[in-house]
């Protein structure tokens, strides 16, 4: 794939880590650092009809990737419960069409933490 | 949990987060088109990620097209029911009062704002280049479809404009300029 920028390894990530409160972890900004493209994951005070939408639409783009070797990671908020919650509707949505949840990344807010987590994961296939 | 101090919220194309979603030699970036995610946090607005209409629809491995080729009754089907999760998510910021603007990515087959692409010439053997993508004012197809889904909801004043990265008149500086004027609501609709 020569000229192709694309890094083939995805974070799913909370959207609480997406649009962090002042002074939270920007994870856009490590994913960036990274090479990881980013998917967000539905905010955990969405109503039930848009989050569910959101979280399979999430799942089935996510199957096109795992079936072509891209790596991805789930990056989720240390001791946050509504994201608990979202995170085993997430694993449904996946179970549904035959996919566990990929590596995860519970963050509490460290960013070194997380650059290294989405550092150490294997070169994806995809990008050989 | 919501947005208490910011001043909007952005509905971004897909590929914005994740260029992994563009086809082969599409991407500017191994991931996160920066330009754009630097300008909405310097101005505070929270971000949401639309779905990827073509990557869903039909996979990594699609060649390059043209509006003409992804229009279909099916394609429009599919679109539509991403359209309705985005307006969804859309009408919950509304109803708070918080404004919302939907930014998509100019000469996109489905994501274009206000420039697609359409050719009757394109089909068949996949021999067309770069050199030659046609691109012509109008919406892209998902674009067109979250227009009518939002027009439905009586949410049809959401503001709207796109990257231009793909398009060879592209200037960076005059791209944050415009979205910048899209964010401080002078920009037109």
């Amino acid at each position: 794939m020569e000229g192709d920028e694309r890094g083939f390894r995805i974070a799913v990530c909370a959207d609480a880590l997406v649009n962090p409160e002042p002074g939270g972890l920007d994870a856009l900004a490590v994913c960036a650092r990274a090479g990881f493209g980013v998917m967000q994951l539905p905010a955990t005070w969405y109503p039930e009809e848009v989050a569910a939408g959101w979280l399979e639409q999430v799942a089935e783009q996510l199957d096109e990737y795992l079936r072509h070797g891209y790596a991805v990671v789930l990056v989720t908020r240390a001791g946050d419960e509504a994201g608990v919650r979202q995170r085993a509707a997430f694993a449904a949505a996946l179970g549904a069409i035959g996919h566990g949840l990929p590596p995860e990344h519970e963050s509490s807010g460290d960013a070194d933490a997380l650059e290294s987590f989405l550092r150490a994961q294997p070169v994806p296939g995809a990008a050989a | 949990m919501a947005e208490p101090n910011s001043p909007g919220v952005a509905f971004v194309a897909h590929c914005l987060l994740n260029q992994n979603s563009k086809t082969d030699g599409g991407a500017r970036c191994p991931g996160i088109y920066s330009p754009l995610v630097d300008l909405l946090r310097e101005r505070g607005w929270r971000i949401e990620q639309m779905p990827c209409p073509e990557h869903a629809f039909l996979g990594m491995h699609r060649f390059w097209l043209v509006k003409d080729q992804a229009d279909t009754l099916a394609f429009r089907r599919h679109c539509r029911r991403q359209a309705k999760v985005v307006a969804g998510a859309i009408a919950v910021h509304v109803g708070r009062g918080t404004d919302v603007v939907v930014i998509g990515v100019e000469g996109s087959p489905s994501m274009g704002v206000r420039i697609t692409s359409s050719s009757a010439d394109w089909g068949g053997r996949p021999d067309k280049g770069d050199d030659d993508y046609p691109l012509v004012p109008g919406r892209g197809i998902f674009s067109e479809e979250l227009v009518a889904e939002l027009a439905e909801r009586g949410l049809g004043d959401v503001r709207a404009s796109g990257i231009e990265h793909q398009l060879p008149t592209y200037d960076e500086a005059a791209e944050r300029e415009q979205i910048s004027a899209l964010l401080e609501h002078s920009d037109g609709r």
